[in-house]
């Protein structure tokens, strides 16, 4: 079995330490990693565009949440990072949306359930993926890799992308495609 | 193991959280049934911390740590909801559009083998139903206009192109004619997404349109 690195590790020894004993330093050392790729995260969004002080307040919002959650995360069931992904993403969909001030639509957190997800997966095989993705991302060429950015972490939808870059919808949907095949996800292997 | 899954497109966006609500809500039903989906998912979200950690950091203020230990010393946690003991009968997602029994809901009867209703209204004017068929019914042939999406929550059903169980995720497009009939033995209950309809059209409009208000 591939050993998960050490960078990797470390978060989840820090996140078992803020579960188990309230550790602040821990706390700490997750913000002073994390608390600025939130930040950037809400910026990519345009959340700023809507409230000089929103990316500032996700980060907030983010990090309490991880502080809270902390007893439920699970090494054995996610990687650290993407675990803190996953709740960024929840926090920004409900404040995007909430901005948006419409009436009808849950919480993000009954829909993109963090337990669920990753029930089979476990950290070893996410930290895998990851590793994989992190040395093919690289690789691909740039065009693939300019939309694969705006698809993931944009809060974009494929037809949005298209828009932006006024491309074709086609191509923007077969660029991602052949970036999954090239960062060897399993994904390439369902109807496509 | 379900048989029909979302389109690997509608996961991606999913994973990233661009999808629209309602196909975002067909799509973690469809999760809670389907190990395969929910490890794509896994990878796609795997892909996504790691684009996330090569962001490029924004910087946040010197004072943002102090103040964010100040508010927790403040505010209390709110107490964690109990997790149910027993199974649910329907996934999370789902649960939490429904009222205690699916009795209390407004359906209406477009038909003596099927009956609708309607649950929410996205911002992007998806509508999500449920569609209750009974046991054998079957539904005259239709074509539907737009994008539907039906999620299999509880018995089956079968029409020209396939048939269809539990936690399968069945994508049709416009133009896609077909006759569903549900399963002999059971009842059929499915999760609907259809586009906000935009008018009755004809005798069998209630089947087109059916989350059309009354
Ligand atoms: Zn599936």
């Amino acid at each position: 079995m591939t050993e998960t690195s050490p960078a990797a590790q470390q978060w989840a020894d820090h996140l078992e330490a803020v579960a188990r004993r309230q550790d602040i330093p821990a706390f700490e050392a997750l913000f002073n990693h994390f608390a600025p790729l939130i930040k950037a995260f809400a910026l990519s969004s345009g959340l700023h565009r809507n409230g000089d002080h929103l990316p500032d307040e996700l980060v907030q919002e983010v990090m309490l949440a991880i502080w809270r959650k902390a007893a439920s995360y699970d090494r054995h069931k996610a990687a650290a990072s993407t675990w803190i992904f996953t709740i960024a993403r929840n926090q920004r969909i409900d404040m995007l949306r909430r901005l948006r001030k419409h009436q009808n639509d849950l919480p993000a957190d009954d829909i993109w359930e963090l337990e669920a997800n990753t029930e089979l997966f476990g950290e070893v095989r996410q930290s895998r993926v990851q590793e994989q993705v992190r040395s093919q991302l690289s690789e691909l060429p740039v065009d693939q890799r300019q939309v694969v950015a705006k698809v993931f972490m944009e809060d974009k939808s494929h037809q949005e992308v298209a828009d932006e870059m006024a491309l074709p919808l086609g191509t923007v949907k077969s660029r991602v495609r052949l970036a999954m095949k090239k960062l060897k996800l399993s994904l390439e292997g369902l109807d496509l | 193991m379900t048989q029909w899954h979302p389109h690997p497109d509608q996961l991606v966006e999913f994973a990233a959280g661009s999808c629209r609500p309602g196909i975002s809500i067909a799509v973690s039903v469809h999760l809670h049934y389907c190990s395969r989906c929910r490890q794509a998912l896994s990878e796609l979200e795997s892909t996504s911390a790691v684009l996330f950690e090569q962001q490029a950091p924004a910087p946040v203020a010197d004072t943002a740590f102090a103040s964010l230990m100040d508010r927790i010393a403040r505010e209390p946690a709110p107490a964690a909801a109990p997790e149910p003991q027993t199974e649910q009968r329907f996934p999370r997602a789902l649960a939490a559009l429904l009222p205690e029994s699916l009795d209390e809901l407004d359906w209406k009867q477009p038909m003596k083998n099927l009956r609708v209703t309607r649950l929410m209204k996205d911002d992007s004017g998806l509508i999500v139903g449920l569609h209750h068929m009974k046991a054998g019914g079957r539904v005259p042939n239709h074509q539907h206009r737009g994008e539907e999406i039906s999620v299999v929550l509880e018995g089956g059903f079968s029409d020209r192109l396939g048939s269809y169980g539990e936690g399968d995720f069945i994508r049709r497009s416009g133009r896609d004619t077909h006759s569903p009939q549900a399963d002999a033995h059971e009842d059929c209950l499915i999760l609907s997404v259809v586009e906000a309809p935009v008018k009755l059209t004809g005798p069998l409009g209630w089947i087109l349109n059916p989350f059309l208000k009354a």
